[in-house]
């Protein structure tokens, strides 16, 4: 394992290029409709469950509610674009910051609390989001959701078909982790761990714990919602029922089992996940069944996930500490 | 005056149904020391233990809540041993994520086992309704509603007496209280530990078979909300201390119900978890006095 580290940090910007290359050619060589679908997915769940992981994997809280972040980028972009035809390229930061301030919205109140209040009121936000998504029939259109959402622009290309739109989800993916990677190293991104590791200890270290953790709600929510205004066109019809409870637990699954606390975690857990769900299908509910046994299976035996941050809070007591001892405690007495 | 006065009343019988899920939940959380999302699938595996009673075992409604509280607790070893028994020293987030795994297995499963058609429960309680005047005011209590009030208050009471008059109930108090302190006063604090989150389950299936006669319905789906508003009810009085868990879970039920009454049916879940928002922004400690929530 370290001989991989070892080459893959030697060869760095190669070998990333490489992959991006690759990734680039994929919808030209795979040439069944089907498979650059699953791709496409495979790209949007990466991103989505990045951005869980930002919040989860890097500064220790507990969300639950993603799929409500998701949910209003997703609503903003079918809302302006069908009603007002406003630019999918100008939607994607918008809906980022509609969402980002729904984010807001749920972290003031949850700044006094933590661990397990803080996951109660977000889901609680989320399905009170996906609630007023279902009823607020003028503006939503209810439970029949909007349909025709116009497709992006993208150099003339017919972005209708997964092959084209592909490069949609790859830009957004790519752009995300090159900004998440920039704003872990920075000051923020320390602060952030240091929350993650002992809250109390960054505090004392001058941390503004409260002021850290809002912004990370906000930037987990913000690119929940970019993800969610390029949802909304490629499915091209959504409705409340795509952004319930059970779709956040699917993303929290995803950074689970990929690993929280690393940008490779959740691209890992998306592909073993969609991989999983759709290659399974001919299983039915038993996929499911499969998918939580390897969640538990996860839990026990490897709780910061397969790339998960293993140097770090996430790893549950499985990282070895130098036992503390009090000299002369034992051999005097 | 008068709809408003019996939608309260609706809303006080729903409530005293969240209090027992609010009570059982407390009990998992005092006496584990974590939290659970497995509550709602408890609840759906207690209502079906008393779909199968009725099926098999005749109209009898004492032996279901025996079958519903005893599915339960057998189901409550099974997620103590896979959730929590390993990572009582662990972060608290992976017990957590342990139990969301656990909920979707066992929905799935279920599922699989029982179907996923919505059942009809019986009606096993005749649709008597009793009309109270208070001068030109007429209140409606249903049978069905009166009986599940005074069957959940009986729960209550039990429990009470059972934490407080019996060696059992004190070791109990004592883990909730001091896992450390516990173990050294000679306590098995694991099997205590069990025995607690058993309780608490069987308590989450009594109240599955109250929620399924109250709708009339057992399904392998219906359930999750319900596992959110314990969750919230439990919140509400600090997590970990039963009257104000109970009072908490009564609340949510008068304020959905009343809620429900100026708005549509559907907003049921935005007025509840909304009100626990509120809740939590005014007091962080919910109804507690203090702020002494481990968890």
């Amino acid at each position: 394992m370290s001989k991989v580290q070892a080459f893959y940090h030697k060869h760095r910007t190669i070998l990333l290029l490489a992959v991006f290359a690759a990734l680039c050619v994929l919808p030209f060589v795979v040439t069944k409709a089907l498979f650059v679908r699953y791709a496409c997915n495979i790209l949007l769940f990466a991103t989505l469950a990045g951005s869980l992981n930002a919040i989860n994997g890097y500064s220790g809280q507990m969300c639950l509610g993603q799929a409500g972040f998701f949910a209003i980028g997703a609503y903003v972009c079918a809302i302006f674009s069908t009603r007002f035809g406003v630019n999918f390229w100008l939607l994607l930061p918008i809906s980022g910051v509609f969402a980002a301030m729904v984010g807001l919205l749920v972290a003031l109140p949850t700044l006094k609390l933590q661990g397990i209040y803080l996951s109660i009121v977000t889901l609680g936000a989320s399905e009170i989001i996906r609630i007023i998504a279902q009823t607020w029939e003028p503006v939503t259109g209810g439970a029949l959701g909007i349909k025709n959402i116009p497709y992006p622009w993208l150099f003339g290309l017919d972005t209708f078909r997964p092959k084209y739109y592909y490069f949609i989800f790859l830009l957004i993916g790519v752009l995300f982790l090159l900004v998440t990677n920039r704003v872990l190293k920075s000051r923020v991104g320390r602060a952030w761990i240091s929350i993650r590791e002992d809250q109390i200890a960054a505090k004392s270290l001058g941390v503004q714990t409260s002021f850290y953790k809002s912004l990370n709600f906000m930037y987990g929510a913000f690119w929940a919602g970019v993800v969610g205004c390029a949802y909304a066109p490629f499915v091209n019809y959504i409705e409340a029922s795509q952004f319930s409870t059970d779709t956040g637990f699917n993303v929290l699954a995803m950074i689970v089992i990929g690993g929280q606390g690393t940008l490779l975690g959740p691209i890992l857990g998306s592909m073993i996940v969609t991989v999983l769900t759709e290659s399974l299908r001919f299983l039915d509910n038993w996929r499911y069944v499969i998918y939580a046994v390897i969640i538990i299976m996860m839990m026990w035996l490897r709780p910061q996930g397969i790339a998960g941050a293993s140097h770090s809070v996430l790893a549950g007591g499985k990282i070895k500490r130098k036992p503390l001892r009090r000299e002369g405690a034992r051999s005097h007495g | 005056m008068e709809y408003l006065l019996n939608q309260l009343v609706n809303g006080i019988c729903q409530g005293s149904i969240y209090a027992l899920m609010a009570i059982g939940y407390s009990v998992i959380v005092g006496v584990v020391g974590m939290v659970t999302f497995t509550y709602g699938e408890i609840m759906m595996i207690g209502a079906f233990g008393a779909f199968y009673s009725f099926q098999f075992f005749g109209n009898n409604l004492a032996l279901a809540i025996v079958m519903a509280f005893a599915s339960s607790f057998l189901l409550g070893i099974v997620v103590y041993k896979v959730c929590y028994e390993r990572f009582f020293n662990a972060p608290r987030h992976i017990a957590l994520l342990c139990t969301i795994g656990f909920s979707m297995l066992m929905k799935n499963l279920v599922q699989i086992v029982f179907g996923p058609e919505q059942k009809p429960m019986i009606n096993i309680i005749n649709n008597a309704t009793y009309t109270l005047r208070l001068g030109s005011v007429a209140v409606d209590f249903k049978l069905l509603q009166i009986v599940v009030m005074l069957l959940v208050i009986l729960f209550a009471v039990s429990l009470t007496l059972f934490f407080n008059r019996t060696r059992w109930g004190v070791a109990l108090r004592a883990v909730s209280q001091n896992k450390q302190a516990a173990y050294m006063m000679g306590i098995n604090v694991k099997r205590t530990a069990m025995l607690g989150n058993c309780i608490g389950c069987g308590f989450g299936g009594i109240a599955g078979i109250l929620l399924s006669i109250y709708y009339y319905t057992v399904s392998s789906t219906i359930w999750g909300n319900f596992s959110m508003k314990a969750f919230s009810a439990s919140v509400l009085g600090g997590l970990v201390d039963l009257r104000l868990s109970a009072l908490g879970g009564l609340c949510m039920g008068i304020i959905e119900n009343l809620g429900i009454t100026i708005s549509s049916a559907t907003f049921r879940d935005v007025f509840s978890f909304a009100f626990l928002i509120v809740i939590l922004v005014i007091r962080p400690q919910g109804f507690a006095a203090k702020k002494g929530s481990r968890v």
